[in-house]
């Protein structure tokens, strides 16, 4: 037997009614033995034997599995039902589309920033060693750091330091030089994020020691697109700014870095050196069984040795530790996306409450089928079944078209703006479809599904058979009970678009702020990019700010080139920091007098941003290697650390005891120029100091040579863009052919800075608009609705002698009651909410009151023009039609 | 319908017992099965057609009987059904059962005692 009784039922009912037939006619036979007539012993055969009908459905409901047969009936019925009225199928489809779309847009992006795990193996060991402040972990290293931390081998193994950004080399020896992302690497940095080699091999130790030897690990794009995937590519040497290299591996194509990389070098440290320059990262694993704790007890530890060894390295209430590497990476961003997606799940929740009223609205209209089938023996859980099916069908269907917009969506959202957000890869290539996005999108379906599904289902299947049924017809028959019902879920929906659009009102007053912060410089018609300059000739600052002179000169010449020049830096980018000392002034207790961002710029590059000299004087071509040491700083600084005295009186030692790639002597204040805002306009202007490039220490120039390109900077006159390929020939042609990348303008850089706020303004002024939308399709669906119900009462009261203007007006206000109830509420849920906002916003208040004010009026408009149209239908109710509308 | 007043409705499980044994004195169909039945208790069993033929194609399913279509006694097509040796097997099993359980309920009824 087993699933036997399951096959060929049609056929085995065939056979079972001829076997009844059989009997019956057996019965007929026994009957007339009996003497009884042909007539008379059918008729007892009949009445004896009963109805054949139930022994078959017996026997064939015997024959099936009765809750797959049930579901499978529920959802034929409801297939039909849903067939039967396209119009509503449709809108609640693109309803549910739009609510579930948006939701799984957003869930997968959260779900490759916070959910997925990192593409390394054994990713629960990988941590990120900080350096922990009283105010939040810093993630930079120094050579002798990352010496310290390697020796913590009770905890830490396979200690690497990495590149965060890489300079960026030179692939010489072609037609023309390519600029490549080259990011220097310790040799144990492939075997801690488990890099695949597929030939050859990765450093060795030796060849990570100072004079290693000149190797290379190249990646699989840079062999297959500049190496044509050439197998025998191993021991072949390539030229990067003009030096050969040798290749020793190369790694799969499925390795992903957070800093994209063509090729690693070897970063050859000096192990013995005390240089305290912070120019890398480093990562580590723990060792089996050494908790988070264990290993930030022993660093800590380390830290107190590494104090008496490097005096004022690092401050009496810092010390080293571990985060995992995941954490680190996530970093600030958890918050805001889980405002984001708490957001959109009120956008889903609006979409319920319109697909509920629509189906409520259904329901009422179909009283009456639903009072017949409860008279026919339906039970009223066979009614809600039935129901739900219908719900259930609608919210899958209606997910399964969701997650494909919401899949088109975050592809068009992700391409226009990443704003900031990590792991996504380029043009969020890494955000995809996987089992935890289906499970979101299915659990949001049924989940919607059920949740718009019972209010219409508990409501319609209330048992009141005979009033359903006295009913005249579908017209007249909406209940008290369920308008109710109908008109809270009308300001749920009003209530919940409010608090999405103060949110979005706030974020794009935060977005408007922002673009209206004043940079401190102009950063119309500039263009900034980035050239390498990591080959041998540029180890010492001489041949570096010839080089710069050179090109400068080359620029100028172009036609339409206002001025042009070059730093080690951009504004707004994010400056290197460094320690300073005033010279003569008491440090007390602290190691050094304070802290500040510093540039090292060309005598131009205060001319072509326009940063303004508010006292003293610029550098000039004089301020060379042979001139005395000079410095300009920002107001910040004049007013962070001269609050009363005269800076330009003052002298200023940068670095002290950074070590000997740093030493000089004490430069003397020249100048302030005026703030930038470096660290983004929502942050106040740090202190600064800018020194001459010409005047850089040999060893920090070849130290930055290394570590990061030189920006070039050009002012034109008109459109930047359109000078582009210039600038770019001018400057390979002036620096011996030097190629650039990274061209971007300085408005771009702008608009860069602020994409965060961008990319949240846009996502939730997404929200609130599709949330207003669907409240106002929701008071408009509920107020036609009535009138339409109303009909026969509002032809009464016309023929009653009211006057149009008075009907429009009863149903305008029945619209607006609504609506004030909504809003009301919904001002005291954002009073309550847009707390979590407060992290988003730049200069403007969580209660902001413009928000408070504006938006409802703009959801008061919006609601009474969707009340209008079935206010105004109810004036042209003919009051004949309507009389006789039975 | 001339229904005997006290005409016992079949404890639930008891049909099969009483199919299978009506079916040990040869192949049979159902009419012939139901009156069997009836004929034999004296009419104080009364076969529900509702109930022997889902009993018939449970125990076909289970094994215990075969089923073929034939020609009758009175030359009309009719569906036999006979004994498999398995149904042979739990004819034996279920008698067994049923008399103990009977005797169990003569003993707790009292008549051992009379």
């Amino acid at each position: 037997m087993g699933m036997d009784r399951f096959r060929h039922r049609s056929e085995k009912d065939r056979d079972l009614a001829e076997e009844m037939e059989s009997h019956l006619a057996h019965q007929v036979d026994a009957n007339l033995a009996r003497g009884l007539t042909e007539e008379e012993a059918r008729r007892h055969a009949r009445l004896r034997f009963g109805n054949p009908q139930v022994v078959r459905e017996r026997i064939w409901r015997y024959r099936t599995l009765p809750v797959a047969e049930g579901a499978f009936r529920d959802l034929r019925t409801a297939w039909r039902s849903l067939r039967n009225a396209p119009g509503l199928t449709v809108v609640a489809l693109l309803v549910i589309a739009l609510g579930i779309g948006v939701n799984s847009a957003v869930f997968s992006v959260v779900n490759t920033v916070l959910l997925q795990p990192l593409p390394y193996p054994d990713t629960q060991s990988l941590v990120k060693l900080v350096l922990f402040t009283p105010q939040r972990p810093l993630g930079g290293a120094s050579v002798p750091e990352f010496n310290l931390w390697r020796q913590q081998t009770a905890v830490l193994r396979e200690v690497a330091g990495y590149d965060t950004g890489g300079a960026g080399m030179n692939l010489t020896g072609g037609d023309e030089p390519l600029q490549l992302q080259g990011v220097h690497v310790t040799h144990d940095y492939f075997a801690l994020f488990g890099a695949p080699v597929i030939a050859g091999r990765t450093f060795t130790e030796q060849e990570d020691r100072p004079h290693g030897g000149n190797v290379v690990v190249l990646s699989y794009g840079l062999w297959k697109r500049r190496f044509g995937g050439d197998p025998r590519i191993v021991g072949q040497t390539i030229q990067l700014d003009n030096t050969p290299y040798t290749v020793v591996g190369v790694i799969g194509r499925n390795f992903v870095t957070d800093t994209p990389a063509d090729l690693w070098i070897p970063y050859q440290f000096d192990l013995n050196t005390r240089d305290m320059a912070h120019y890398f990262v480093a990562s580590a694993r723990l060792q089996p069984g050494i908790s988070l704790e264990q290993a930030n007890a022993q660093l800590k530890l380390a830290s107190d040795a590494y104090r008496r060894m490097m005096p004022n390295a690092i401050g009496p209430q810092n010390h080293f530790g571990v985060i995992p590497l995941k954490e680190w990476m996530v970093g600030d961003t958890r918050t805001p996306l889980l405002v984001l997606l708490s957001a959109v799940a009120l956008v889903l929740l609006i979409a319920c409450a319109n697909v509920a009223n629509l189906l409520l609205a259904k329901a009422s209209g179909r009283k009456r089928e639903f009072a017949t089938r409860a008279a026919l023996g339906a039970g009223r859980w066979h009614i809600i079944r039935q129901l739900l099916a219908e719900s259930l069908l609608l919210s899958v269907t209606g997910g399964l078209l969701g997650m494909g917009l919401g899949y088109a969506s975050v592809r068009l959202l992700l391409r226009v703006n990443v704003g900031g957000l990590p792991r996504l890869g380029e043009d969020g290539a890494a955000v995809a479809l996987d089992w935890r996005v289906l499970l979101f999108t299915l659990t949001a379906s049924v989940l919607t599904g059920i949740l718009f599904g019972l209010f219409p289902a508990v409501s319609a299947s209330r048992p009141n058979l005979l009033a359903s049924l006295n009913e005249s017809g579908s017209r007249t028959g909406t209940g008290l009970r369920s308008a109710g019902l109908r008109s809270v879920l009308v300001v749920t929906e009003i209530g919940l678009a409010l608090v999405l659009v103060i949110g979005s009102t706030l974020l794009i007053r935060t977005y408007l702020k922002l673009e209206g912060v004043d940079a401190g410089f102009d950063t119309h018609n500039t263009v900034t990019m980035a050239m390498s300059i990591s080959g041998s000739r540029f180890q010492t600052s001489a041949p570096v700010a010839q080089m710069i002179r050179q090109g400068t000169e080359r620029l100028r010449a172009i036609p339409g080139v206002v001025n042009a020049g070059a730093g080690n830096g951009l504004p707004m980018q994010g400056a290197f920091g460094l320690p300073f000392d005033i010279v003569g002034r008491p440090k007390g207790n602290d190691p050094f007098t304070g802290g500040a961002g510093y540039y090292s710029v060309s005598p131009t590059f205060f001319d072509v941003f326009r940063i303004p000299l508010v006292r003293g004087r610029m550098f000039s071509e004089h301020d060379d290697a042979s001139a005395p040491g000079v410095m300009i700083i920002n107001e910040a600084m004049a007013r962070q650390y001269w609050p009363k005295g005269d800076p330009l009186k003052d002298r200023v030692q940068k670095a002290p005891g950074a070590g000997p790639a740093f030493a000089e002597a004490p430069r003397q204040v020249i100048g302030i120029v005026g703030n930038t805002r470096d660290e983004g306009p929502n942050r106040d202007p740090d202190p600064t100091m800018y020194i001459p490039l010409a005047q850089m220490p040999d060893g920090e120039t070849a130290l930055n040579s290394r570590v990061a390109p030189l920006w070039w900077v050009v002012r034109t006159q008109g459109d930047p863009h359109a000078m582009v390929a210039a600038i770019t020939a001018g400057l390979r042609e002036a620096t011996g052919g030097l190629p650039v990348a990274h061209v971007r303008t300085m408005d771009e850089i702008d608009r860069l800075v602020i994409s965060q706020q961008r990319f949240n303004m846009l996502l939730l002024t997404v929200f609130g608009a599709s949330g207003l939308l669907l409240a106002a399709a929701g008071i408009y669906g509920l107020m036609a609705f009535s009138v339409e119900q109303r009909t026969q009462e509002l032809g009464i009261r016309m023929a009653l002698g009211a006057q149009t203007g008075q009907l429009r007006n009863m149903v305008l206000r029945q619209g607006m009651v609504l609506t004030l109830i909504g809003v009301v509420l919904g001002l005291g849920a954002a009073f309550w909410l847009t707390r979590f906002l407060a992290s988003f916003l730049f200069d403007v208040k969580v209660w902001d009151p413009l928000a408070f004010v504006l938006t409802p009026l703009l959801l008061g408009g919006v609601a009474l023009a969707a009340t209008w149209i079935p206010a105004l239908r109810a004036t042209r109710v003919d009051p004949m039609t309507a009389l006789r509308f039975e | 319908m001339n229904r005997p007043p006290d005409a016992g409705e079949i404890l639930q499980g008891t049909l099969d017992l009483l199919i299978l044994r009506t079916l040990i004195r040869g192949p049979a169909h159902g009419y012939t099965i139901a009156h069997s039945i009836e004929q034999t208790s004296e009419k104080a069993l009364e076969v529900e057609q509702g109930s022997l033929y889902p009993a018939l194609h449970r125990l076909e399913d289970r094994g215990l009987v075969a089923s073929e279509w034939g020609v009758s006694e009175n030359n009309r097509r009719a569906k036999f059904y006979r004994l498999t040796p398995n149904g042979k097997k739990e004819l034996a099993a279920a008698t067994n059962r049923w008399r103990r359980m009977t005797r169990a309920i003569a003993l707790i009824l009292g008549e051992s005692n009379g």
